[in-house]
């Protein structure tokens, strides 16, 4: 199972639309509802399920959907794609 | 030597001028040098030494950052550099308020204690440099940018004189490639930026200042007034200030145009917003940048396992800041605590808000957003009773007594006649009329020659003519 697999379902989730379908140049704009709550309910959601916990500044260098699954995949020793 | 005082008429074209004529390599100097005589007209001797203070630190902590290896060292210079520039800031600003409020608190154990008396300093400037300062350390630390090297680029980075005073704080990665970058003659560049100067002056002269009168005229003899002319100073406040700071802000950018310099716009039509979110998306532009990616993201992310909880006391802390920083005084903090409080409640109420308006079918409708806009505007304009007035039992006067419809309920007094009102709102008018012309309808500068000098003609006129004698400096120097 790859990164993406894993956290495409906890996106689906977070934002309530079965729709999502996640790319790595994605950000938040692309998003409907994508905002500081969801945000942080998706940070936490991830963290919970891969059981890995981000640092600060990891947190605050996320620059797209990309970024978080890269460092995501790192953590867990998961594949990317 | 303020933005509308004759000085700074004769000082920029100068300045202009020198910089069109100085060979490529000595420009930036130009610029430094221009930037501390602009700084140092104003008359306290210190402030140069403490830009100076601030520059010296912050390069060094930069190039410092840039050289540690473990993330240990990195945080400790980043907090240390940090921990300086605050230092500079609180000396600065909020010595003797916090002796005062110290007094205060102790008086009302003991009544014995006196603060010390400490001179008022001047501190135009500080906040707005020392927050750029602040910004590019942190974006070394996160890697987003590379140390500057060149000394003098960092200077000038923090003292251009466009954008000294009042800002727009800008990000290391806007203005410093800009500021390197070889100049070449732009004629539209050159006739935008006095265009926007003058729409700026305009603004300013013209509206800002007049509606200043009236404010001026109802908050400085409170007990006089109260129901009609307390709600009118109110909304008659919320464009002032507007007016006034959007005012610099065309004038920043306007002056800094010359030099091929584009800085940040600080403003999107802000009372337009249709929320409290929306309105700080709209409002100073680069401040509320700075206070969500310095702030409110560490303190979110920091908090995270809290949930909406963790959320809104990131806010309510992050605006606490906000209030802070706009001024030693109690009335700042109110306003900001405002402000944290409008968006903490959203956090909570915003998903049932959201299935309400659905279920209701107004979602996406002109009648929802009206409605928002409304309901956002006078929050605004609510707290702005708190950031206005002198003190807090003068805010707390007009709070009580905005509907109290008693006294004389006459919305117009000496001083602030039918002549003053017809000022304002026709050079309102004109300033939309002439924007939406020359942002929407045509290409100015490609218009037929009647269209355009008419336009200029008209701004430089109207500002003269009528504009308020009395000159008063903008409203966000004080900050």
């Amino acid at each position: 199972m790859n990164i993406k697999e894993v956290l495409e379902p906890i996106f689906r989730q977070v934002f309530d639309d079965e729709q999502i379908k996640l790319a790595a140049e994605m950000t938040a704009d692309d998003v409907d509802g994508w905002d500081s709550l969801s945000h942080v309910n998706l940070i936490v959601a991830i963290e919970s399920k891969l059981k890995i916990r981000f640092t600060q500044k990891e947190l605050l260098t996320f620059r797209c959907v990309g970024d978080l699954m890269r460092a995501s995949a790192e953590k867990a020793g998961l594949p990317v794609a | 030597m303020f933005f509308n005082s004759f000085e700074y008429l004769f000082f920029l074209p100068l300045v202009f001028l020198l910089f069109y004529v100085t060979p490529g390599r000595f420009r930036w100097s130009l610029l430094l040098w221009a930037s501390l005589l602009f700084y140092s007209a104003l008359g306290s001797w210190y402030l140069l030494l403490v830009l100076s203070a601030v520059a010296i630190l912050t390069y060094a902590a930069g190039r410092l950052l840039g050289l540690a290896s473990t993330e240990t060292h990195k945080r400790l210079i980043l907090w240390a550099g940090i921990l300086g520039n605050v230092a500079i800031l609180v000396a600065m600003k909020y010595l003797t308020f916090l002796a005062d409020s110290a007094q205060f608190v102790v008086g009302l154990f003991s009544g014995q204690y006196e603060a010390p008396h400490l001179a008022l300093l001047v501190s135009i400037g500080v906040s707005y440099y020392v927050f750029q300062a602040i910004s590019y350390l942190n974006d070394i630390y996160l890697e987003i940018e590379q140390p500057e090297d060149h000394f003098g680029y960092f200077f000038l980075y923090l003292a251009f004189f466009p954008k000294l005073m009042q800002g727009p704080i800008e990000r290391a990665g806007d203005l410093l490639p800009q500021l390197k970058k070889p100049y070449h003659f732009d004629y539209d560049n050159m006739r935008f930026g006095a265009l926007l100067f003058a729409t700026g002056l305009f603004k300013k002269v013209v509206i800002a200042d007049r509606l200043g009168i009236y404010v001026n005229a109802v908050y400085g003899d409170l007990a006089s007034f109260s129901g009609l002319p307390l709600l009118a100073a109110t909304y008659v406040y919320a464009f002032q200030i507007y007016f006034d700071f959007s005012a610099y802000t065309d004038m920043a950018l306007g002056a800094a145009r010359l030099f091929n310099i584009r800085l940040t716009d600080n403003f999107n039509s802000p009372y337009l917003a249709t929320s409290i979110a929306d309105f700080w998306r709209r409002w100073h532009i680069t401040f509320s940048r700075w206070i969500l990616d310095y702030i409110f993201k560490p303190l979110q992310m920091r908090w995270r396992n809290a949930g909406s909880v963790g959320i809104a006391a990131a806010l309510l802390v992050t605006f606490l800041v906000s209030g802070l920083w706009h001024g030693a005084g109690w009335g700042f903090i109110i306003w900001g605590l405002l402000h944290g409080l409008f968006m903490g409640c959203s956090v909570f109420y915003k998903p049932y808000q959201k299935k309400l308006h659905g279920r209701l079918g107004l979602v996406k409708t002109t009648r929802l957003k009206v409605w928002q806009v409304f309901v956002t505007f006078n929050l605004v304009c609510f707290a702005w009773i708190f950031f206005r007035a002198d003190t807090m039992a003068d805010a707390l006067y007009v709070v009580q007594h905005l509907f109290v419809f008693s006294g004389n309920q006459n919305l117009l007094f000496s001083g602030f006649r039918e002549y003053e009102l017809a000022i304002v709102l026709i050079g309102t008018a004109s300033y939309y009329a002439c924007r939406y012309i020359y942002t929407r309808r045509v290409d100015l500068f490609e218009s037929k020659v009647w269209l355009r000098w008419g336009i200029y003609y008209y701004i430089c006129l109207i500002a003269v003519l009528f504009c308020v004698k009395r000159a008063s400096g903008f409203i966000y120097f004080g900050f």
